[in-house]
Order: structure tokens, then C-alpha cells, then sequence
């Protein structure tokens, strides 16, 4: 048994390390801060470098983490432009994917998923926009929320109802997924600004009035879509959970360099030593269990409470590691990049799954195994 | 437990929030506190609210004016803080230091601004020095940098100073929290007269004063706790997941209550802190509270508590702005140790 990643993703993770303190240079971290414009030039730099791959996850996964280690505004974005691919390489037709899938993946098109709405966010089987069939194909109706990538992408992967459900219980069945592109008549993305953090990131609302969707576009089964949805988060969390352990490394980088900067004396003292190893065992912690998930998912093999319990704690990590940080660095943190990863650092307990609906799909994994063993 | 007389002058100053503050937030965020209501602070004799009336003060005694600072924080932490710089860290210190009795009217009417310059809350001091008469020195961390008045802490040779003076030079940036105070850099380089000069053992009046006032950034740090949960209740009644409020799911309501039940706690004990140990464990205890409240609460606004819109958000930025301008962690344990346990404690 090894704890060691393979030399090939180690070599990546350098790479990608070089990388991104080449390119997100000060300048453009606090650009993009400040504007919130989509960092599209350094997307296309991170293609062109090779970081975007779907083929070898790992290489993406070591990535995502060392570029939120520098700046996981910038780091997601550029990465995160491929958002959902995995959803067409595994339910998607040929045609699907030939059409979408590769010219995403060479970095010609952007992607993004389109699950939450205004009244339903934690709550998937509870959404209504409204997928009606027609002669042909399907009209859809209705209204998203907080879509990454949602004014930039050139097609969102979406989840509609198609039917109503059978029952209370069963709300989560009747829903299908659909391609729909950005420029199709009727789509109406609108940018949401000011965010609190992750601010490089495009996030948008978007409307869907009257739009044509043709049958061809429907991924996977008619009605099923919630179970690819789920099947996607399973995936999506745990880089999710590589962009926490990123940010909370980072955040750890800037107290070595407070540290290291400052006389001896200070790093001298046994209440900042110890604070210095609860956030380091924290962080290996969380990467431990991150990749552990990782390994599961991406050998096909995936454990949904396990990634959950990657996606909560990392994120945990990543806020509290920020909190203690403050406590070391004190107002020295003002104007530093301590800042900037206090306030990327929250998104991760919420997008992707709230800390809430992980620790609910935790314990409802747990309680199985002992209804099983019963 | 409040007096009658500070439940009326919190009900006063909560019917001033309201009708001046409640929708303006956002504009004050985006704008900084507008010369218009620095006046109708001053006009409620804000600035000056813990001087005696016989000096031109409004003679509220200090626990009433921590009330009237929580119940500001509420609305406004930007405001709250603003007003403990005018009354407490500039006029009192004037009050105390000085006989500058025209300098301390303007500030209290609002006509001047006033801002402290320090390095007590620093891990390291702050390089403002005084040779002579002469100030020279930068310190980037300041509130309201284009202050009218700095009392600036200057260093020479084992003794501080406290300088009235001007900067030469200000640079601004956009804080973490408190936006609706500018925030930034000051340099100083100048000759002084020996009349600036109004105190030479700054070291220990301003920390002893930082020590007294702790209930007040306390109250700052209430005032934002008891908004962000209360906005979280409110909102835990509105918004359904599975067809259920979120606050009939019990981790949600567990969660909501056990903060709102902590925050109750702290004010109570905001108006019985008379010790120094009572006030900096207050102060601490307040902090961590403000901190864990606008996260809770942030969170249980989801995707929508992340939009500057909802207002949300700033308490998660004014919590740990308010920490790191107010508090310093590992210094203040240090002290209390040495209090509570031996003057040998936290030496390794």
C-alpha cells in the first residue's frame, strides 16, 4: 500500500505549481477581484498548457488544487471551463459528443451545469423549470440560479421537469437533462455581481422563455436525469474538495511566508507552533481524505458518503484554517492575500452541495449499512 | 440588567437607525458615512457621548454608550465603529490628554474628523518614530486615514509619544469589512511643535484605555451577532428546501437557537463587565461570537448570503475586520494568563 501519487501526477502537480505562480500574478489576482471579469485569456493559457484533461482526472484534480493554492478565483475558473464534461462521456450519444464534448475539451467551447433555481438549491428533485414535449423535440420554461460559468459557456448541461413526479416520496423522478446553448433563442443569461469571494469566477441567472430544445439533445433517459445529476456531484465534489485543500495550503503558504519574515522569536512561541501544527494536520488531513475519494471515483468504484465526507471537511478545514490564520497574522492580514482567501474560502461550504446536504448524504449512506447489516 | 433610562436612550437611538440607516447600509458600504449623517450623529451628541456636559459633552455613562453602539452595529457596524473612534479613541483621549477644547467641539459636532494611529494591536510595533520634534514614519494599517486628526503613536528610544498632527501623505484601499470608513496608509514626516505633543507615556495610557473600553468593541461585535441571526431566523422562515421551512430542520433550528441563546448571554454580560478581566474576556468571547454568527448565517442564506445585495456578507467581512483592528489574540491571552494563573504564564 502507497500514499505516494504516481511520478506522472507528481510531475503535474509541479507544473501546475510553476504554472500558477507564473501566471496569476498579483496584478491580475486583484484585477479580476475587482472587476469580476471572466479570466478567459488565462483559461486559454491553461489549455494550451495541457492542465485540462479529462482522460487522466488526477492530472485535473492536483491541478485544481495547486491553482487555488495561488488564487482559486482565477485556478477554478480556468479549470472549471469543461464543467460537466463528465456528464456527456458517460451518458452522452456520439453525435452529443462530437457536437459539445470534444470541441469543449480542446478548449473551443465552454460548458456548464445548470441544476439550482431561485426557490430550489440544496433541494434538486424540488426544481420546476419545465421541459414540455412537442412534436419534434421539447419547449423549456424556466429560471436558474448561481450558474457557473452562466453568461460565458456555450452550452449548460440542464436539468428540467419533464414529468410530473409519481408520488411525494419519488419528487426526484420525472426529471430529464438537456443541452441547451447559450445563444438559442429565448436564453437570457444575466451576470451576478458582487460576490463575496471567488470573484474571477463567472456566476449568472438565467431565464429560458419559450426555448427550442431539439430531442437529440436530451442526455441519457427521458426522466432519469436526477440520478445523472447525482452521479455528476459525485464527481464534481471531490474537486470541489481539491479547490478547499488548495485554498486552505494557500492560506497555510502565506503564514510560513508571515512566519518567515518576521524574528525568530515569534515563531518561537509554543501557542503559534501549535497553532502552526493544527492547521498543517488539518490540511494533510483533508487532502488525505480527498484523495482517497478521488481514488474511488475515478476507478469507477465511487463511495457517495466518502466524497461527501471529502467535500464537507475539506471545506471546513478551509474556512477554520483561515480563521486561525487571522489569529497568527492579526491586522498584518489587512491588505495581504489572507483577505481575498478568507472570503473564496466560504463558497466552498455551500456550492456544489451545502455542509448540510453532505453530512445528510453521510448519514444516510451510514444508517443503510445498518439497516443492511440488520 | 439595562436601567429605564438606557432602554429610552437605545429606543432613541433604534428609531434613529431606522429611519437613517436601515435602508442606507448599502449606500454606506459603497459610499463611506456621508458628511449629512456624520452630522446627525453629532447632532445626537455621539461624538462626544461619554465627555461631561460641563466640558460640552453629552454625559452618557460609558455602559449606556456601549448599548448605543451595539444597537448601531445592528444596522451599521461601519457606523458603530465610526462613532467609537470619534467618542472614545480621539475626544477622550483629547478629553483626558489635552486642553484642546476647540479641537475636541469640532470633532464632537462633527465639523472635524479624528483618527488614532497605534501599533498595540500589531504582533510587531509600527515604524513612526520622533527624534527631537521631528515625526517621521508610515503605518499602513489605518482607520480613516483622511482623518482631520491623527493622534498618532510615535516611538524614540524606550518612551512613546502621542502626536497631534496631520499625515503627510494618505493612501486608501478597500478594507475587508467596515467599508463605509476609508482605510489605508498614512506617512508622516514632519517638524512638530512641542504643543502636539500630548503625552509622552503612550505605550501604557492607550493600552490601559484600550483595556477599559474593550466592552465597547464588545458591543460592536453583539450588535453584529444579534443582526446576522436575526436576518438568518427571518430568512429560516421564508425560504423551503423538501417542501419544508428550513427551520422546522432541526440541525437549522438547533443552530439558529444555541447562537441567538449565546448572543443573549454576552448581553447580559455586556451590562454587569466592570473589571478590566470581565471587559477583555467580553471582548474576546464577543469577537468569536460575531465571527461564528455571520458564518452560521451566511450559510444558512446559501448561494444568496454570498451577493453583497443581501447584506449578509458584511458581517462575515465586519466580524474579522472588527477582530483584526481591535483585538490582538496571542497579546491579550498573554495578559489574561498572567492575571488569572501567575505572572510566570505564557513565557514558552
Amino acid at each position: 500500500m502507497s500514499f505516494e501519487l504516481p511520478n506522472e501526477i507528481e510531475e503535474t502537480r509541479k507544473r501546475a505549481r510553476e504554472f500558477a505562480l507564473k501566471e496569476f500574478t498579483s496584478e491580475l489576482i486583484d484585477h479580476y477581484d475587482e472587476t469580476e471579469e471572466y479570466p478567459n485569456e488565462i483559461r486559454k493559457k491553461v489549455f494550451d498548457a495541457g492542465f485540462i484533461t479529462i482522460e487522466n482526472p488526477w492530472n485535473m484534480l492536483v491541478a485544481m488544487e495547486e491553482f487555488c493554492r495561488v488564487d482559486p478565483g482565477i485556478g477554478l475558473s480556468a479549470l472549471a471551463s469543461v464543467f460537466g464534461s463528465e456528464i456527456l462521456l458517460l451518458y452522452g450519444t456520439e453525435e452529443q459528443k462530437e457536437k459539445y464534448l470534444y470541441p469543449t475539451l480542446k478548449g473551443e467551447k465552454i460548458s456548464a451545469v445548470a441544476v439550482t433555481e431561485p426557490g430550489a438549491g440544496s433541494d434538486v428533485a424540488g426544481i420546476t423549470s419545465k421541459l414540455e414535449k412537442i412534436e419534434g423535440g421539447w419547449i423549456l420554461n424556466g429560471h436558474k440560479m448561481f450558474i457557473t460559468n452562466g453568461t460565458v459557456a456555450d452550452h449548460y448541461y440542464l436539468l428540467a421537469r419533464s414529468a410530473p413526479p409519481p408520488s411525494k416520496e419519488k419528487r426526484h423522478h420525472g426529471l430529464t437533462l438537456a443541452i441547451v446553448e447559450r445563444k438559442w433563442k429565448g436564453v437570457n443569461p444575466v451576470k451576478l455581481k458582487g460576490k463575496l469571494g471567488m470573484r474571477a469566477t463567472d456566476t449568472a441567472e438565467i431565464t429560458f422563455e419559450n426555448v427550442n430544445v431539439p430531442n437529440e439533445n436530451i442526455v441519457g433517459e427521458e426522466g432519469k436525469g436526477f440520478y445523472i445529476i447525482m452521479t455528476f456531484f459525485n464527481i464534481s465534489r471531490v474537486y470541489v474538495a481539491a479547490q478547499s485543500v488548495g485554498t486552505a495550503q494557500g492560506i497555510l503558504d502565506l503564514v510560513f511566508e508571515y512566519l518567515s519574515n518576521k524574528p525568530a522569536s515569534f515563531r518561537e512561541m509554543e501557542y503559534v507552533q501549535f497553532a502552526l501544527a493544527e492547521m498543517n494536520t488539518l490540511v494533510e488531513v483533508a487532502r488525505n481524505i480527498t484523495y482517497k475519494a478521488a481514488a474511488k471515483v475515478f476507478s469507477f468504484n465511487p463511495d457517495p458518503a466518502l466524497t461527501s465526507m471529502a467535500k464537507y471537511y475539506a471545506a471546513e478545514v478551509a474556512n477554520q484554517v483561515a480563521n486561525m490564520a487571522f489569529k497568527i497574522v492579526g491586522m498584518e492580514a489587512s491588505g495581504t492575500k489572507l483577505e481575498k482567501l478568507y472570503r473564496d474560502a466560504k463558497i466552498t461550504e455551500i456550492w456544489e452541495g451545502t455542509s448540510e446536504i453532505e453530512k445528510l448524504v453521510i448519514a444516510r449512506m451510514i444508517l443503510k449499512k445498518i439497516q443492511e447489516a440488520k | 440588567m439595562a436601567s429605564e433610562e438606557q432602554k429610552l436612550l437605545v429606543s432613541m437611538i433604534e428609531q434613529f437607525a431606522k429611519t437613517e440607516l436601515e435602508n442606507a447600509t448599502q449606500k454606506i458600504e459603497k459610499e463611506r458615512i456621508s458628511k449629512d449623517l456624520r452630522k446627525k450623529l453629532a447632532e445626537l451628541g455621539l461624538f462626544s457621548a461619554t465627555l461631561p456636559q460641563s466640558e460640552g459633552g453629552s454625559g452618557i455613562d460609558k455602559k449606556s454608550f456601549s448599548l448605543i453602539l451595539m444597537t448601531l452595529a445592528k444596522y451599521s457596524a461601519s457606523v458603530a465603529y465610526f462613532t467609537y473612534l470619534q467618542n472614545t479613541l480621539v475626544n477622550e483621549l483629547l478629553y483626558k490628554l489635552s486642553n484642546k477644547k476647540e479641537v475636541i467641539a469640532k470633532i464632537g459636532s462633527g465639523e472635524l474628523t479624528g483618527t488614532l494611529v497605534h501599533d498595540l494591536n500589531l504582533n510587531f510595533q509600527h515604524e513612526i518614530f520622533i527624534k527631537g520634534l521631528e515625526l517621521y514614519g508610515t503605518s499602513n494599517f489605518v482607520t480613516l486615514p483622511d482623518a482631520d486628526v491623527h493622534l498618532v503613536m510615535a516611538r524614540s528610544e524606550g518612551s512613546s509619544y502621542l502626536v497631534i498632527t496631520k499625515p503627510t501623505s494618505t493612501a486608501l484601499r478597500k478594507p475587508l469589512g467596515f467599508r463605509g470608513i476609508s482605510f489605508g496608509t498614512s506617512i508622516y514626516k514632519e517638524k512638530i511643535e512641542n504643543e502636539q505633543i500630548i503625552s509622552k507615556e503612550a505605550e501604557n495610557i492607550l493600552q490601559n484605555h484600550f483595556l477599559e473600553t474593550g466592552d465597547q468593541i464588545a458591543a460592536i461585535a453583539l450588535g453584529i451577532s444579534e443582526a446576522a441571526i436575526e436576518k438568518a431566523i427571518e430568512y429560516s422562515k421564508e425560504r423551503k428546501a423538501f417542501e419544508s421551512y428550513l427551520y422546522e430542520f432541526q440541525p437549522i433550528s438547533a443552530v439558529l437557537s444555541d447562537m441567538k441563546g449565546r448572543i443573549e448571554d454576552m448581553k447580559k454580560a455586556l451590562t454587569l463587565a466592570e473589571s478590566i478581566q470581565d471587559k477583555m474576556f467580553l471582548k474576546l468571547n464577543s469577537l468569536e461570537i460575531a465571527r461564528l454568527a455571520s458564518r452560521v448565517a451566511l450559510q444558512i442564506y446559501g448561494g444568496y448570503g454570498y451577493l453583497e445585495d443581501l447584506g449578509v456578507e458584511r458581517y462575515y467581512r465586519d466580524s474579522m475586520h472588527l477582530t483584526m483592528l481591535a483585538s490582538n489574540y496571542i497579546k491579550e491571552i498573554k495578559i489574561l494568563s498572567k492575571e488569572i494563573i501567575s505572572p510566570e504564564a505564557f513565557k514558552i
